[in-house]
């Protein structure tokens, strides 16, 4: 893979071939990969829907990235709007960046503000200044200029301007294209924003050179990078998930750095001394591990996501046997699966029989319905937001889904409140956004992630079990919710075939109104 | 020629027209935009305005034709007149207000056309012109109004002598909005006024609709809703006044006067509506006098807000609780003409206290001006410093409170560390709120 010689990435719809609107069973999902439906010219690729709620864009995900590196400004090149959820995120970002370094500021960020004018005349100007501006009062170690729609329409340069700039400052410029309107995937944010930190932040950290260098230090040298990994963090982990998987890869010996996610812009130089990239989730990261495997050599990892017993076991195998730690991880994993096995009986004999729907990512809901497996729940439904191939080794982990609802839609709460009328099931997992229609359901709600809770690893196991069977013992809120709130739907809607909006390729040009 | 904002206290003309909306029942939106607009928009709109919540249409459930590259290749029009078909068939709703994000205006599509096509459906269906580059949250409340008054309320020639409309409480902006425009309300109704508020309790798309028979626009600020209320002017014959946001017994006397001068009420009626607020007012306020004076509750303070709260706030603070505001900064997008008429708010207190005022949409700028208030401490023996000061302003005024040690109380957009339900902060009892808010901070420890 190498995209580098582009302006930025490209959108997962050509790249992946990645799916947002798919309506079915599990097992009529697994046929449709057989059969080639979601390819180039199979039957899937690019299908949409002929209504459609608001689901985010690449922008908006970008920034839930980007406004978590430490010590960095980051300009919104772009109106006044956008990036304005940012807003959502001033008090948690500052708690959990300084979960990291005591002394980290909150996000500082700068919108370019572009008017009416500035669509006629470009934007130039005012993204000049902003950069030259947030070089002299907050003096970061990286400038990260996020660009918009408009930008990306009127044609600025941006590029060059940056690379004008760059000569006059002292922090480094990471400029990032994640224009929305370029791809309905937005987890093209991911591609976007690695893109930017590839082509800026990495390069081989500066050492101390030896005029002759001693055999015992370079030798010390290799052996301290033969030990360390890189894992790929998601923002949507907490701290506590991350001080789980050093707990275990620490048990293997392993040093573990954690990147893009609330890391200083020079840990990414740092990471290039490594032996080994481990992805979380396939969604995430094959951008900027295939890209880094190409021009520096380092090997990477991308297969399951470590939630759920199995998945967390397979996980763990996988990075110790690239390191030829096969028996020690045995070991490990036989102690941690005893321990916890006992300590979920309790919650299997509260949740066992109850049916659970899950909704988000489509790694993350597959990892987490083996959690639910395990504590002899039945699974109701699964609404993803989207589907590519990165779905396929989850898939594994999870046992007798074939005939279970299976959805696939970015966000769309429409489909999902029909689901749920349909489905009744015990308990929502969910995402976070779109749930106040869930909740006028009346079910309860568990969110499907958290910054500041742990799901992964042999803990999270137990910590989400725990936390399910609380949220089940009383649902009183959303009941009473749904008793004196209604629903945005009509009643004709729930009537109808949750998938009947789907629609093929372009096939608006021919049934438009 | 406007500049790039540090942290903008707003977001842009689609997200106030999107908050607007949010606060009329049976609205829908459609927005005809990016697909991340409106998800964006939702995850500033809610936490910012105290955890206001999508609302029956709200958040992520609001329509989007989600308009990517590859259909502005043909433009998006065919995309929108297929969302407008759609949403009518599966959203229940009485007015569907189609509003525009930057990328569809830049490419050209006519909304209008396809919008008029829905002419015979049966419903309301309405464009707004609402690109982000347009303006911030407060023109789209402008814009939102233009279109309901062009096009939804009804033209009604005789008007209503008892009755009235009020403007310039712009929802979710105004973090307050929903108890702000209950007490306005209730202030109205000691004057024998009958009161539509657009967006208050139990007020539905029918109130809108008869909003044409008032005989008067009462518009609560000096810059929000000075537009919609001289569209009322022109299009329904409607006069108004501009009364500036009343905070305090004071201020609230001068409303009502106001509005008793405007209408042709007698003044006694006023004077006693007046009395009766300042009684109950007073009786409340009185509790304090003990702890107030037994350990010196006085405090400096520091405004950072909006163009509603940062006059009022003020100078309640000065004229009312004794308090020393030495500094306001004014955080909109405002003319020469329209911060001249807010500079005056600040002059001849009661108190003779003069407040510095600051124009800035900066949220690094206040550290600045705290330099210039006061004098360094030159490392002489004694210094008379500006403590124990209050910070009154947003939740992005954390740090600066935290680095000089002052307490803080979050009022102005965004208010994510508080949740906000019925709160109001305007009138008598909104006072009596402010407050509670504000010792409720300076005896919290004991």
């Amino acid at each position: 893979m190498n995209y580098l010689d582009a302006k930025s990435a490209p959108a997962r719809e050509d790249r992946l071939k990645t799916n947002i609107a798919f309506g079915g069973t599990c097992a009529k999902l697994k046929g449709c990969i057989r059969a080639g439906c979601f390819g180039r010219n199979g039957c899937l690729n690019l299908a949409d829907r002929r209504f459609s709620q608001t689901q985010g864009c690449q922008f908006s995900l970008s920034l839930s990235i980007l406004n978590t590196i430490r010590n960095a400004v980051v300009i919104m090149h772009a109106p006044i709007g956008c990036g304005s959820c940012t807003i959502g995120n001033v008090g948690v970002n500052r708690i959990f960046k300084q979960l990291r370094d005591p002394s980290a500021e909150g996000v500082i960020w700068l919108s370019t503000n572009l008017d009416e004018a500035d669509v006629i005349n470009g934007g130039e100007n005012k993204l000049r200044e902003a950069v030259l501006y947030a070089d002299r009062e907050f003096r970061p170690e990286a400038i990260i200029v996020a660009n918009g729609c408009v930008p990306a329409l009127i044609g600025d340069d941006i590029d060059s301007i940056l690379a004008d700039l760059q000569a006059q400052i002292s922090a480094v410029i990471v400029p990032v294209h994640c224009e929305g309107f370029k791809t309905k995937v937005m987890a093209t944010a991911y591609d976007s924003v690695y893109h930017g930190i590839l082509k800026n932040c990495m390069e081989l950290p500066e050492r101390r050179r030896y005029i002759v260098e001693p055999d015992i230090e370079k030798l010390r040298e290799q052996y301290r990078i033969s030990r360390n990994v890189n894992v790929l963090n998601v923002s949507s982990m907490s701290r506590q998930d991350e001080l789980e998987l050093q707990r275990l890869l620490n048990a293997l010996g392993l040093n573990v750095t954690f990147i893009p996610c609330y890391a200083e812009p020079e840990d990414f130089r740092y990471s290039l001394e490594s032996s080994l990239n481990v992805s979380i989730c396939g969604t995430h990261d094959d951008y900027f591990v295939e890209h880094i495997k190409e021009k520096y050599g380092i090997p990477f990892l991308i297969d399951t996501i470590p939630i759920g017993r199995k998945n967390t076991d397979r996980w763990l195998m996988g990075i110790a046997e690239h390191f030829g730690l096969e028996s020690e991880a045995k070991r490990l994993i036989e102690q941690e699966n005893k321990i916890l096995d006992e300590s979920l009986e309790p919650f299997r004999k509260a949740l066992s029989g109850k049916r659970a729907f899950l909704a988000g990512g489509e790694v993350r809901i597959m990892a987490t319905a083996e959690i639910l497996q395990d504590l002899g729940m039945e699974i109701a439904g699964f609404k993803a937001h989207h589907f590519d191939r990165f779905i396929e080794p989850v898939f594994d982990a999870i046992d007798g889904v074939d005939d279970v609802v299976m959805e696939v839609a970015t966000n769309q709460p429409f489909e999902q409140s029909n689901l749920l009328n349909r489905l009744r099931p015990d308990v929502l997992i969910a995402h976070t956004g779109g749930n106040n229609i869930a909740a006028k359901h009346g079910i309860p709600i568990l969110p499907l992630f958290g910054p500041s809770y742990n799901y992964m690893g042999y803990s999270g196991v137990f910590e989400v079990a725990r936390r399910l069977n609380r949220i089940m013992r009383n649902s009183q809120f959303n009941r009473k919710l749904s008793q004196h709130c209604r629903l945005p739907f009509r009643k004709e809607w729930y009537e109808k075939d949750p998938f009947a909006y789907i629609k093929a390729q372009d096939a608006v040009k021919e049934d438009a109104v | 020629m406007s500049k790039f904002v540090d942290r903008p206290r707003y977001t842009c003309a689609l997200g106030g027209a999107l908050a607007t909306l949010r606060a009329i029942p049976r609205v829908i939106p459609i927005i005809h935009a990016s697909s991340g607009c409106g998800h964006n928009l939702h995850n500033a709109i809610n936490p910012g305005a105290g955890y206001l919540g999508g609302g029956y249409c709200g958040g992520l459930a609001l329509p989007s034709s989600n308009v990517a590259e590859r259909d502005v290749v043909f433009g998006g029009e065919n995309r929108l007149r297929e969302q407008i078909a759609s949403t009518l068939e599966i959203m229940d709703g009485d007015l569907f207000m189609v509003l525009t994000g930057c990328m569809v205006e830049m490419i050209g599509d006519d909304v209008d056309a396809v919008v008029s096509e829905f002419e015979d459906s049966g419903k309301h269906v309405i464009a707004v012109h609402t690109p982000s580059f347009r303006g911030n949250s407060f023109t789209g409340y402008e814009l939102v109004f233009d279109a309901l008054i062009r096009k939804f309320i009804k033209r009604q020639p005789g008007k209503d002598k008892g009755f009235v409309n009020v403007l310039g409480i712009v929802p979710a902006q105004d973090v307050f909005w929903k108890g702000n425009l209950r007490e306005i309300k209730r202030l109205l109704g000691k004057l024998g006024l009958r009161v539509n508020t657009f967006f208050g309790e139990g007020e539905t798309l029918e109130d809108i609709r008869n909003a044409g028979r008032a005989s008067l626009n009462i518009v609560v600020s000096d810059v929000y809703g000075i537009e919609a209320a001289r569209k009322f002017e022109d299009v329904h014959g409607i006069p108004y006044i501009s009364t500036g946001f009343p905070i305090g017994a004071d201020a609230t006397s001068e409303f009502l006067f106001a509005v008793a001068e405007a209408l042709g009420i007698e003044r006694s009626l006023a004077e006693e509506a007046s009395e009766s607020e300042k009684q109950v007012y007073y009786d409340y306020l009185e509790r304090l006098a003990d702890i107030y004076n037994d350990i010196d509750l006085q405090r400096y303070a520091v405004i950072v807000g909006d163009s509603n709260y940062a006059p009022a706030v003020s100078r309640f603070l000065s004229d009312e609780l004794g308090w020393l505001p030495e500094l306001a900064v004014i955080t909109d997008f405002l003319d020469e003409r329209q911060k001249n008429i807010l500079e005056k708010r600040f002059e001849n207190y009661e108190s003779g206290i003069r407040p510095m005022v600051r124009f800035d949409t900066d949220a690094s700028s206040v550290k600045r001006y705290m330099a210039d208030i006061w004098p360094r401490n030159r490392n002489q023996r004694y210094y008379d410093s500006m403590n124990p000061t209050v910070v009154i302003g947003s939740v992005y005024e954390r740090e600066l409170a935290a680095e000089f040690g002052y307490p803080l109380l979050t009022l102005s957009f965004p208010v994510t560390n508080r949740v906000v339900l019925n709160r109001a902060y305007a009138g008598t009892n909104g006072a009596l709120s402010l407050a509670e808010d504000l010792f409720s901070i300076l005896v919290a420890g004991r």
